[in-house]
């Protein structure tokens, strides 16, 4: 008998909650995102309720899916694969059940606040800065436990999905640090540090990392882990491990970019963005066939084992997805897919097939053995298959179709060279039957996942609970007695120092952030200044942040790229000069209604007033809803001088004691919009409404380069 | 295409030549550790999922 055998248990406890947690918040956010879908073809589906609407549930379901979903599975696998990979149990219980309550409590705070209003607007990060501290919080109780865990090991050597966790927990710590950076103007209010451009490129650079250290490294550290396990054999090459993470991580973080081509941000960084973006396909796909040549000779399993079958259309759906993308970054592409229902169909693919069929994959491997059972039945397991697969199909296809019809249509001219669609909205008409194909593909997929979650009950219910699993392990050797351990030109050496692992992967993926982001801050050159670029009055101020709070990024754009077919239909394109001022930036990335960048003045004030009360009126046939409470919310002013005082903090020349004469500044621009709107045989709206605040800032949008005769772009070199 | 992503970079010049070496070092430092690695060595790493430490007491394992 070995003397240094040790004896120790595994926790079960947490893997199970965490377990039981994403498939509870995976059904909430899988049925989030079917309500908003079937908005999409039926408005009144919000009920006519302002804490319903498309455009504040639509952040609901981004972050239900991705960070209670894929978030819970995320730690489920982690907990209970780093135990066994570190022969160790979790460095401390107490810490684990912190990240555990802190995380649900965070979702909870995330489903209070988004329906309420209270977001920073910013994709994928959305919640306001108090829970943005919270995050902050738990992520690093996390990182310690995670740390904590592989200190105390008795393996030296860490397995690549150890890797993986490692430049999770890191990169999501910088990412979510540097992009949330805000000055508070209220407990539930703030204003991003940066502006314009600058704010587009953290911003993308954020939300193209969080997926691939969110969704992605998370998840093919849980792939390099159970795959082997349910395939009963090592994965398929240790040496292309190695490559596919250093490049994965290394690329990864520079391809930020490709979410604003043709956009105001400078062509270099669009073309790294580029670049960086198809050399991705290389680790990438390195990875999926890692996982895919592991089942060799054992394919005969995947017919028997239904864990098998989600994991093989998981690695496929990532396959894909990966391939897509990379052909998505390619400008000429991206000209015809960006701000259409392609984007969602390829995110679908991702978050559906890589994630989802991922964790429903661990979690039929997971319950029989947490419960020292078989499953309780395959068959269940294989009409969730099938029945998630069709939903998938049924998903991406229609909105493959739809936002190839959508982009077609937006650029189509007749022979005698006018546009063919001007109407934005027969483009939108043409777009309905394929959202009901699309709900119809998310109903199948909410009907797998409810019967994974009733076989998964059942599965609980045969079994007995094993909370805890003794088992021994030798302790780990102080000494160095391996042959080539101490050679620093081995891999071998890099992966038993953790603490070697964790700098070269933080430097990994901190030069292509720096190198994006260095230029944009020091050069000048990058944001050519516009001298009739004014800041926002006090209503115009109000209006934007109530414009913030009805999550209008969710549909509408303010960035029109410089092609004939968007300048001919909304107007004179977007220059980085115009958004200055922006805190944050409100581009979007997404056009199911028209871009506004132009908006101002395009529509007398009536109009607006119209539309907004009834968008139909306005609109025949519009989707848009109903927003009638904006006439009736009297307009809150007295939260106005903190948020012209936090403006001013990050940069915005408001002159010192602005805040005394704000009041009066916007009583007056009020009455000029009552009195416009009399003109429109509206005589009834009082001055003090959330409407009239709306209009201010519409009627503002893009009119700052409107107003001078001279040339519009000042450079800051002439 | 390199020689276009250079043009673009107006005023901080290398800027792209230094990124994609970068890159090209990385991607090929990687290959240069994962090649040099024995077969013994990767085999050891790569059974690592497949062992969970020895069960104390039958019946309550996993595996």
């Amino acid at each position: 008998m070995n003397p240094n055998l040790e004896t120790f248990k595994y926790d079960n406890r947490i893997v199970r909650a965490f377990a039981i947690a994403t498939v509870i918040w995976g059904l909430v956010g899988f049925s989030a995102g079917l309500l908003i879908a079937c908005q999409l073809f039926w408005p009144e589906l919000n009920l006519n309720l302002q804490f319903t609407t498309f455009g504040r549930l639509r952040p609901l379901h981004t972050n239900a899916v991705i960070f209670a979903f894929v978030g819970n599975g995320m730690f489920m696998g982690i907990y209970y694969s780093l135990q066994r990979l570190c022969k160790a149990r979790m460095f401390s219980d107490t810490l684990s059940w912190v990240n555990f309550w802190g995380w649900q409590a965070i979702i909870v705070s995330a489903a209070v606040t988004l329906p309420l209003g209270l977001t920073s607007s910013k994709e994928y990060a959305e919640l306001e800065w108090p829970i943005d501290i919270a995050i902050a919080v738990i992520w690093v109780v996390f990182a310690i436990n995670l740390f904590g865990t592989i200190f105390k090991r008795r393996e030296k050597h860490l397995y690549v999905a150890v890797w993986f966790y490692i430049a999770t927990a890191i990169t999501v710590a910088m990412l979510h640090i540097v992009n949330s950076l805000a000055v508070p103007a209220g407990w539930f209010k703030s204003y991003s540090l940066y502006a314009g451009v600058q704010d587009a490129l953290v911003q993308w650079w954020y939300a193209h990392n969080a997926v691939a250290f969110f969704l992605t490294t998370s998840y093919l550290g849980l792939m390099y882990y159970f795959l082997p396990k349910a395939a009963e054999r090592p994965v398929f090459s240790y040496r292309l491990s190695i490559i596919h993470f250093w490049a994965l991580i290394f690329i990864y973080i520079w391809a930020g970019p490709h979410h604003l081509l043709y956009t105001a941000l400078p062509d270099w960084a669009q073309s790294l963005g580029m670049a960086f973006s198809i050399m991705l396909i290389a680790p990438s796909w390195g990875g999926m066939l890692n996982g895919l040549l592991t089942l060799r000779g054992a394919w005969n399993k995947v017919r028997e084992e239904p864990m098998l079958k989600f994991m093989v259309v998981a690695l496929t759906a990532y396959g894909m997805a990966t391939l897509e993308g990379p052909l998505l970054s390619i400008k000429s592409v991206n000209a015809l897919s960006h701000y259409t229902d392609w984007t969602i169909a390829h995110v679908h693919t991702g978050a559906l097939g890589w994630n989802g069929f991922l964790t429903f994959s661990v979690l039929y491997w997971l319950f029989p053995r947490l419960y020292n059972t078989k499953l309780y039945s395959v068959k269940l397991a294989n009409w969730h298959f099938w029945l998630g697969l069709l939903g998938m199909m049924f998903y991406v296809i229609p909105m493959y179709w739809s936002g190839i019809t959508q982009g077609l249509m937006w650029k189509q001219f007749t022979s005698e060279g006018f546009m063919q669609y001007p109407n934005f909205l027969e483009t939108v008409l043409q777009l309905i039957p394929m959202y009901k194909l699309r709900a119809i593909g998310g109903t199948f997929y909410i009907l797998g996942a409810c019967l994974m979650a009733y076989n998964l009950y059942k599965t609980a219910k045969a079994g007995v609970f094993v909370p805890e699993v003794e088992v021994q392990a030798p302790a780990l050797k102080t000494e160095v007695a391996a042959h080539d351990g101490n050679d620093p030109w081995h891999h071998r050496w890099i992966e038993s120092k953790p603490l070697v692992m964790t700098g070269f992967a933080l430097i990994a993926v901190l030069i292509g952030g720096l190198v994006e982001f260095i230029p944009m801050w020091i050069i000048k050159e990058n944001v050519p200044t516009i001298a009739a670029v004014k800041p926002y009055t006090p209503l115009e101020v109000l209006g934007r942040d109530i414009y913030i709070r009805e999550g209008c990024v969710g549909c509408h754009s303010q960035m029109i790229r410089p092609f004939r077919s968007e300048t001919e239909r909304y107007g004179e394109y977007s220059k980085a000069g115009e958004f200055v001022f922006d805190h944050p930036f409100l581009w979007g990335s997404k056009r199911t209604g028209p871009d506004l960048h132009r908006i101002g003045g395009k529509y007398p004030d009536a109009w607006h007033y119209n539309h907004m009360d009834e968008p139909q009126l306005t609109s025949p046939g519009s989707i848009m809803p109903r927003y009638p409470w904006l006439l009736t919310q009297k307009l809150e002013t007295n939260s106005l001088p903190a948020r012209i005082g936090a403006l001013r903090k990050i940069g915005v020349p408001y002159p010192g004691g602005f805040e005394a004469t704000a009041q009066t500044n916007l009583q007056a621009q009020a009455a000029k919009i009552v009195e416009n709107l009399k003109q429109g045989a509206i005589t009834n709206a009082p001055p003090d409404r959330e409407i009239i605040a709306l209009i201010a800032y519409l009627q503002r949008l893009g009119t700052d380069i409107k107003a001078t005769n001279a040339p519009p772009v000042k450079t800051a070199a002439n | 295409m390199i020689k276009n992503v250079l043009s673009d970079i107006g005023g901080i010049g290398l800027y792209g030549v230094i990124s994609i070496c970068l890159f090209f070092a990385v991607f090929t430092g990687a290959l240069f550790l994962s090649l040099r690695m024995k077969q013994s060595v990767a085999d050891h790493i790569n059974s690592l999922p497949l062992e969970d430490g020895e069960p104390v007491q039958k019946g309550v394992s996993h595996e």
